[in-house]
């Protein structure tokens, strides 16, 4: 009985050391707070030109990872002329804090770990959007932020734009060929008329 | 009064007896292990016919003077010791010797430990010592794959988790040096963060076992035991080492262990292991960022009396990973165009370096355990905490030193336990199990699983009956767990609160048959349950190896297993030994992923899948057989099938381990005295491609499971006499024909081949310095 008595004490002096320095982690465990580091919601095109255009076209998902109930995405419609010549400067933001934050400059920061990638659906005629003379990174290599591009005839069409992270081929003009991890991909309804 | 009197005429009839017989008789009683020879102290022998009690000496011996010729009946105890009990006739002065088997070293008699403390009679596989120093340096997962039925579910060659008759990771529960392991199952590519070189066996327990080792054991379990701490005075040590080619990784370990000569109930052992390994190679090219740095420890101190004890264990583990750069992808584009291509997608050269996506995990454990041997039978008492701690860095853009999820999993469990003491011909025990857990991420962190608190209690009975030639077990568990969850949900991040909580019994019943002295076959019934883990019910998340998202179901029941095993163990003639095992486990409520409507994300559309349940059939059956052609040359051959149903909708369960056979062949000899134990064998393992799949494969994975694959290892070794120093040195290559082939249960199977060839070299030192080493050759000569 005498060592019962010795075990049942052990135990109670270990329990209670063992329970008496956990009461801090109470208040982180009962209030989880989340961020999704580094998280992207909206790939924005700015379209301008030498006679004075300048629009702006969203493409916008909420955070859909991460929350069960996703909100609509906002895809904006890239109405252009046909047959014209446009610059255009990709954005990257996180539109799911207030302010919203802008992460385009820490894109252009590490531009030589960056990639923006440009296909148009049709590849030419109506419709089609040829991309050429976009922005190199530091060591000259393509990168894309800003890039030229001439719309063909008037009709319907897809513009989908890339941006890849650490690509493997920063010479590639597809994703599937320059490798790396998707960051954002945006797929426009583009209409020149 | 009458009756006193009888008692006082009876006793001096009997003294008087006594006394005209020769009593002047000198007895020297020596008591030595029965193997090794050593003096076994303290040991307590009892005579039933003196009703006197004598103790060993630390040379092992005791004498007993003045004692009259006739037939006495002795009993020895001591702990880690067969209770012995003999009767010796003794005509005249002189020495009786005795030899007790140590439990544990006693391979005719595993069962006795297990039969013990672990287990139940169900179907079970063990790997000895011998058999761990064969694999050492090996993931604990990786080793176990040696025995039938048991596969692993991986991520590349760095993570594996054991599959037990196709059920993993939350399904069954791995026993760390009698501690059920807390470390975060539920994520595949969680590896158990267990040193492999603590254990000196580890023991696999077949199908659903609750009823002694809880809740969630429905696949099975894994017994990772340390061997006991050292008895005899003196020093002994341990050294291993083992270098792999294929990724250029050195293991070394080191073991102390001592028991003090002026102190002889007090013991200790300290433990290390030390593990770098770089990028490894599959055939043709290096893998990016695959390296492995793992850092281990233990002390363990024993205070050990015949009949009380107590023992303090502090292990600490700590593993730094890299996980293939290629695996981690952006999008269903990305993971396409990696499936597609014949090459891996991320080029690389050798090193050691791990960069992002990487992981740290950590893992403490104190353990304090404490038995009394008493009249009503053995006792235990075990308090263990627990603190598991990872972190996983995901890859930024931004340089960082932070972690993108920092997890902490603390558990405090207690054990009580009592082995009562044979009642007629019943043995078992009864206990209870009290858990509090909690699990919560670092303010910032992104989130998969929500914070949680638990709480369960749990109580249980087993019992066995021997007859002359067959045993009945029974036992029955209660279970009660208690959750707190809290999930912070929408796109505000508000935290919300769930209350869970879950009941259940869980029960077995055994019988086992001998047949003659060659035959014995068992018949199990047994079941299982396992709540819903918090990751089945919230996750909401994204895992970028599969590129796809997972939505967590609240509405989720407990699963409930039955299963039914039977085995059949026995010999043909003198050579051919056979061991034919059949399983059938039906799960009630099985908890799977099924595939739902995509989800369009900033980096394109995703896959969803939701946790649905499901009834579940598993059959399948495990055959080996070992044919020795002479004492040193034998063949043994192993198969495992599994067929898994899904019932409710008549169709195969996906991601089930694929049907396998192995072929082993080993010659063993002894050259000379110096060289002893040589050997040479040769493995070939045939994994068939896995074709039972569910019909909406196509929509739910891409591709089709790998091609069947074909494998041949080769091992040569032997252990060298340096004086009386033995070395183990052996030579092993493992994918000899630098086989290109991918695993269905590897994650990796979407991106890139299994490992190429390597070649292991193993050397293991062990070491024994014995206070008593001078007396015995003393006394032998």
């Amino acid at each position: 009985m005498k060592y019962i008595n010795q075990i049942a004490m052990t135990f109670l002096v270990s329990t209670v050391l063992f329970t008496a320095c956990k009461k801090d982690n109470n208040t982180i465990l009962e209030n989880p707070t989340v961020n999704e580091e580094e998280l992207i919601t909206t790939l924005r095109l700015v379209v301008t030109n030498s006679s004075g255009f300048n629009k702006t076209f969203n493409y916008k998902v909420d955070n859909g990872i991460g929350n069960a109930n996703p909100s609509t995405p906002v895809i904006d419609n890239v109405v252009l002329s046909a047959n014209t010549m446009y610059n255009v400067e990709v954005q990257v933001w996180n539109e799911s804090v207030t302010p919203a934050e802008d992460i385009t400059e820490e894109v252009k920061s590490e531009s030589d770990a960056h990639l923006f990638l440009f296909a148009s659906a049709p590849t030419s005629g109506a419709g089609a959007i040829t991309f050429n003379n976009g922005s190199k990174d530091a060591v000259g290599k393509p990168f894309n932020q800003t890039i030229e591009c001439s719309t063909g005839g008037a009709g319907t069409g897809s513009l989908t734009v890339t941006l890849k992270h650490q690509p493997t081929d920063k010479n590639a003009t597809t994703p599937d060929a320059a490798g790396g991890e998707t960051d954002a991909q945006a797929v426009f309804p583009v209409t020149l008329q | 009064m009458q009756r006193m009197t009888a008692l006082l005429l009876l006793l001096l009839f009997q003294l008087t007896a006594m006394a005209q017989r020769e009593c002047d008789l000198h007895i020297e009683v020596s008591v030595t292990e029965k193997h090794n020879g050593q003096p076994l102290f303290p040991v307590v022998a009892h005579i039933d016919e003196l009703n006197r009690t004598y103790e060993t000496n630390e040379r092992g011996r005791f004498t007993m003077d003045s004692v009259c010729a006739g037939t006495y009946t002795f009993h020895f105890h001591a702990a880690g010791y067969e209770h012995h009990v003999e009767q010796v006739n003794i005509v005249s002065s002189g020495e009786v010797r005795f030899k007790l088997g140590h439990v544990y070293t006693n391979l005719e008699e595993v069962t006795v430990t297990t039969e013990r403390n672990a287990t139940l009679l169900q179907d079970k596989d063990k790997l000895n010592s011998e058999a761990l120093a064969r694999e050492s340096g090996k993931s604990i997962g990786d080793m176990l794959q040696s025995i039938n039925g048991v596969s692993v579910i991986a991520n590349g060659a760095t993570v594996a988790k054991p599959v037990i008759h196709g059920l993993h990771s939350n399904r069954i529960i791995m026993l760390n040096n009698g501690v059920r392991q807390e470390d975060q199952q539920w994520g595949g590519e969680h590896a158990p963060n267990i040193d492999p070189f603590l254990a000196s066996d580890i023991t696999v327990i077949k199908g659903a076992s609750s009823v002694k080792y809880g809740a969630d054991a429905i696949g099975g379990v894994v017994l990772v035991e340390p061997a006991p701490l050292r008895r005899q005075p003196g020093w002994d040590a341990e050294l291993n080492m083992a270098a792999f080619s294929n990724n250029r990784m050195s293991v070394v370990s080191g073991m102390v262990g001592h028991n003090f000569n002026k102190l002889p109930p007090l013991s200790f052992r300290l433990q290390g292991t030390y593990k770098k390994g770089g990028n490894y190679r599959i055939p043709g090219y290096w893998v990016a960022n695959t390296g492995v740095d793992e850092k281990n420890y233990s002390a363990a101190l024993g205070w050990n009396k015949l009949h009380y004890g107590a023992e303090v264990f502090y292990s600490h583990f700590s593993t730094d990973l890299g996980i293939y750069t290629g695996s981690h992808t952006g999008n269903q584009n990305d993971l396409n165009a990696a499936i597609n291509s014949d090459t891996p997608l991320v080029p690389a050269d050798f090193t050691y370096e791990l960069k992002r996506p990487r992981q740290h995990v950590e893992h403490d454990l104190v353990k304090t355990k404490m038995y009394l041997d008493s009249r009503i039978g053995m006792w235990h008492a075990t308090y263990a905490y627990q603190h598991n701690y990872r972190q996983e860095f995901d890859v930024l853009r931004k340089e960082s030193d932070k972690a993108q999820m920092n997890l902490t999993l603390n558990t405090q469990t207690l054990n009580l336990n009592l082995e009562h003491r044979p009642l007629w011909k019943l043995t078992g025990e009864v206990g209870v199990d009290g858990i509090v857990q909690e699990n919560f991420i670092q303010p910032g962190d992104r989130l998969f699983i929500p914070n949680y608190r638990s709480r369960g209690l749990a109580g249980y009975l087993l019992e066995r009956y021997k007859g002359e030639d067959w045993t009945l077990e029974g036992g029955v568990r209660y279970d009660y767990r208690w959750y707190e969850l809290f999930n912070p949900e929408g796109t505000s991040g508000q935290v919300v609160r769930y209350v869970l909580d879950y009941k259940n019994i869980s029960g077995t019943l055994g019988y086992v048959k001998q047949l003659g002295t060659r035959w014995k076959y068992s018949v199990i019934l047994s079941n299982a349950w396992r709540a819903p883990q918090s990751n089945e019910l919230f996750s909401a998340g994204l895992h970028h190896g599969a590129a796809r998202v997972e939505y967590g179901n609240r509405d989720l029941k407990p699963e409930r297993s039955y299963n039914i095993n039977g085995e059949l163990v026995g010999m043909i003639g003198s050579k051919l030994k056979l061991d034919i095992s059949l399983y059938n486990q039906y799960i009630h409520n099985f908890i799977y992923l099924e595939p739902g409507t995509d989800l369009l994300t900033i980096r394109g559309y995703f896959k969803t899948f939701g946790y649905k349940q499901t009834d579940a059939n598993l059959t399948g059956t495990d055959v080996s057989a070992t044919y020795d052609w002479t004492s040193k040359l034998s063949t043994s051959f192993k198969g495992a099938f599994l067929f898994a149903r899904n019932v409710s909708q008549k169709d195969w369960l996906i991601l089930m381990p694929a049907d396998r056979l192995s072929l082993n062949t080993i010659y063993t000899t002894d050259i000379s005295e110096k060289l002893t134990k040589a050997f040479v064998s040769v493995q070939a393992k045939y994994v068939f491609s896995q074709w039972r799949i569910p019909q909406n494969f196509d929509q739910i994975d891409y591709p089709r499971p790998p091609g069947a694959y074909f494998l041949l290892d080769a091992s040569i070794g032997t252990t060298i006499m340096l004086g009386k120093q033995p070395m183990e040195l052996s030579l092993t290559t493992m994918n000899i024909l630098n086989q290109r082939y991918r695993d269905y249960l590897d994650a990796f199977r979407y991106f890139i081949d299994q490992p190429g060839r390597n070649v292991v070299l193993r050397l293991r030192v062990p070491m024994n310095f014995d206070n008593n080493k001078k007396n015995l050759i003393d006394e032998i000569h």
